[in-house]
């Protein structure tokens, strides 16, 4: 069997990441030990279960390196996969900017008042959420297809705008993004 | 008694949605019924399942009813009926097109679609519909006697030090039974753990947060679970989709008969499987993070082994068409979603995604947690817990008689569900769910939290980690973390406060056990990928 596999990897950086966690990370991001002593009375701290999780990873890192001795991986990671991701958090950065930014940009050209003082009001408190939302359907439509087509730019415009629709329309205290940040 | 009755009144004499003719219709029964009606049509659509409707419908849910105790019911209700309509749902795509509408509807495929083929689509619909709501009524009625008594046992014997130990007991089982190898459930579980422990702790300074300001109030649960059960799929589906071949639905037309439906002696062909698997489903569904997909696997297995000794020269072997198999993956599969609730309800524990959102659900709204605590039957006063567990009981069997009655009718007109593209469906979940959290927590960090979870679950998914321990983990360390240190205090600060009674040394013995022995098998999903190969 082939001595290096991607189970083989996992089990070691799990193992080393343990490690760093109970030498290094925990004692200096908890606020107290594993065992507190007050006034004589002894009580569980805060860096017990932490110390417990990361033993319990490091024990499934070593439990990995076992069991891969005598099974085949079955995962699959590849620097494809990897890029994809990559590709998901541009996507999905891009349409959280046009949904921020959007509605502030334009209330600053066309406006007199600030976005603040308009999102609660038509057509405001959309812009920025159909922006963005159009943005990121319409590009993974069309990624899956190929090719940019009006359908895909129809069908994000009209999923984002239904979706306004559905959370906003009924109900008064619901805020589309980016409305409870601004 | 009286419990039975209140459950029963608070459901049925509850807030009124509507009138009709002057009469209330309790808001309960309507979303019951709503929730049913859109479980169907989500299981029936391939690419959606359940939980992610339950993810998407709870935020606007909690926006309708609120987070007052009147709500309990109502949103319980919806969720319930998705829960129940999805495992009905889920065959139809499996029968009509070749297409799993929910993963455990894989084995009804090998039937299912046979009898399509030879001009009986509507004769294997009615007897998954027949099949999946008589397993999925067993599984609630043995929800409806053990929870309570298991509950109750649990108050009367079990102290601080066994309760720590016991949910311990369910992390390890959960880890040894889930996914492909013990390992990888142990890093499901402790990556759920240590996720959990962020930011949370008694001392003043959040603990693991390396400084970050936004994570001081720890991972909102909502971002993380759904960032880890529903990005993380959207995620890798929509990459499946972008690099694999397009995968059309079958379209072939079927041979044409005259005269399509139940015939004569089916029920009584079918019963003895139904009665089988509803009890290896409820079995199965009984024991946390033990899926329905192993209880469809083994169903159809005990199935066909039966149907080989008995079945006639002109039936038809499983595999081939044979209403028999359908009958034997649909019962064990819905079997399972009544059970699961058993260690919900009676412990607190989780044992599938519905189990979560339900907890969820309850997390949100308050004055519901679901536990052993629920079943304290006080007297004189009275128990406003129980009466609402007792209303959970009332909309489940509510939900059994539509589904007995208007479900099949419903269902077998979902058909036209399987059609709709999974490239346009899929970035259309991905905004709703952004959604869902952003008008829940209403903060731009919160979508940043579920897409780092969303590419964790992605990770889990690509290296065959399964998921939901990860999400069961993080659910529940909370509760641990709590129990132990005031079993720890109550002991005196006995550093072998776990060993002092022997309850609670069988349940840590039988954790060891559990990572041991079943770690040594493979996994439920090899053990069905290699049954599926060899059928």
């Amino acid at each position: 069997m082939q001595r290096i596999n991607v189970d083989v990897v996992l089990g070691l950086v799990v193992l080393a990441c343990a490690l760093v966690a109970v030498v290094i990370w925990i004692p200096n991001d908890t606020g107290s030990g594993i065992v507190e002593s007050v006034r004589g009375r002894y009580s569980i701290g805060d860096a017990l279960a932490p110390t417990v999780a990361f033993a319990i990873l490091g024990l499934a890192g070593a439990a990995l390196l076992i069991e891969s001795r005598r099974k085949k991986p079955t995962g699959q990671l590849s620097s494809r996969n990897l890029a994809f991701i990559g590709f998901m958090l541009l996507i999905y950065l891009a349409a959280i900017l046009v949904m921020r930014w959007t509605g502030p940009a334009l209330a600053s050209i066309a406006a007199e008042g600030s976005y603040r003082e308009l999102r609660d009001t038509l057509p405001w408190k959309y812009l920025g959420y159909v922006a963005g939302g159009t943005l990121m359907v319409s590009v993974m439509v069309s990624l899956v297809e190929r090719q940019f087509t009006g359908k895909a730019l129809l069908i994000g415009v009209l999923a984002s705008l239904l979706m306004a629709m559905f959370y906003d329309l009924p109900f008064d205290d619901l805020l589309l993004p980016p409305n409870g940040d601004v | 008694m009286d419990y039975v009755l209140l459950g029963i009144q608070a459901v049925f004499n509850g807030p009124p949605m509507f009138s009709i003719l002057g009469v209330g219709v309790p808001a309960a029964l309507v979303m019951l019924f709503l929730g049913l009606l859109t479980g169907i049509a989500v299981g029936a659509t391939p690419g959606l399942a359940g939980p992610m409707a339950m993810a998407v419908s709870l935020p606007i849910l909690i926006s309708i009813f609120g987070v007052r105790p009147e709500a309990l019911l109502p949103v319980f209700g919806f969720l319930i009926g998705i829960m129940k309509g999805a495992t009905v749902g889920g065959a139809v795509p499996a029968i009509l097109f070749n297409t799993p509408g929910t993963p455990d509807a894989f084995m009804t495929t090998l039937d299912g679609y046979p009898m399509t083929r030879r001009g009986m689509p509507m004769r294997a619909l009615k007897v998954a519909h027949i099949s999946s709501v008589s397993g999925d009524t067993v599984s609630d009625i043995v929800l409806f006697v053990c929870a309570p008594f298991l509950a109750v046992l649990v108050e009367r014997f079990l102290d601080l030090p066994e309760k720590t130990s016991l949910i311990i007991l369910s992390l390890s089982f959960i880890a040894a039974v889930m996914g492909s190898s013990v390992g990888k459930g142990l890093i499901s579980i402790s990556l759920g753990m240590i996720a959990a422990l962020v930011a949370t702790g008694e001392e003043f300074h959040p603990r693991l947060t390396l400084g970050v300001d936004e994570i001081s109030r720890g991972f909102p649960l909502v971002a993380a679970v759904l960032g880890v059960l529903i990005l993380g799929e959207i995620f890798k589906s929509f990459e499946d989709l972008w690099r694999g071949p397009a995968v059309e639905v079958d379209t072939i037309e079927p041979e044409h008969r005259d005269k399509d439906g139940l015939m004569r002696g089916d029920i009584r062909r079918i019963a003895p499987h139904i009665a089988r698997s509803s009890a290896i489903g409820t079995v199965i569904g009984a024991l946390p993070g033990v899926g329905s997909t192993l209880a469809a696997t083994l169903g159809y297995t005990f199935g066909a082994s039966a149907h080989r000794r008995r079945k006639t020269s002109e039936q038809k072997d499983f595999g081939e068409g044979a209403p028999e198999g359908i009958a034997a993956t649909e019962a064990a599969n819905s079997a399972v979603s009544g059970a699961n609730l058993i260690p919900v309800l009676s412990l607190g524990i989780p044992g599938n995604a519905a189990a979560v959102f339900l907890i969820l659900a309850a997390d949100s709204i308050g004055g519901f947690n679901p536990g052993p605590a629920v079943f304290n039957f006080t007297r004189p006063a009275v128990n406003p817990e129980l009466v609402v567990a007792f209303g959970i009981f009332t909309l489940m069997a509510v939900g059994n008689f539509l589904n007995w009655t208007i479900g099949g009718v419903f269902m077998r007109s979902m058909g036209i569900m399987a059609r709709v593209p999974i490239r346009y469906l899929l970035p259309v979940v991905l905004l709703v769910t952004m959604t869902a959290i952003y008008v829940q927590e209403t903060s731009f960090v919160s979508l940043w939290i579920a897409f780092g979870f969303g590419i964790l679950g992605y990770l889990f998914r690509r290296l065959d980690i399964s998921v939901l321990p990860f999400v069961i983990a993080f659910i529940l360390t909370g509760s641990l973390e709590r129990t132990a240190r005031q079993a720890f205090s109550a002991s005196g600060g006995d550093p072998l406060f776990l060993f002092q009674s022997w309850t609670s040394i069988t349940f840590l013995a039988l954790a060891v056990v559990s990572v041991a022995v079943l770690g040594r098998r493979d996994g439920p999903g090899a053990s069905k990928k290699a049954r599926v190969e060899k059928s």
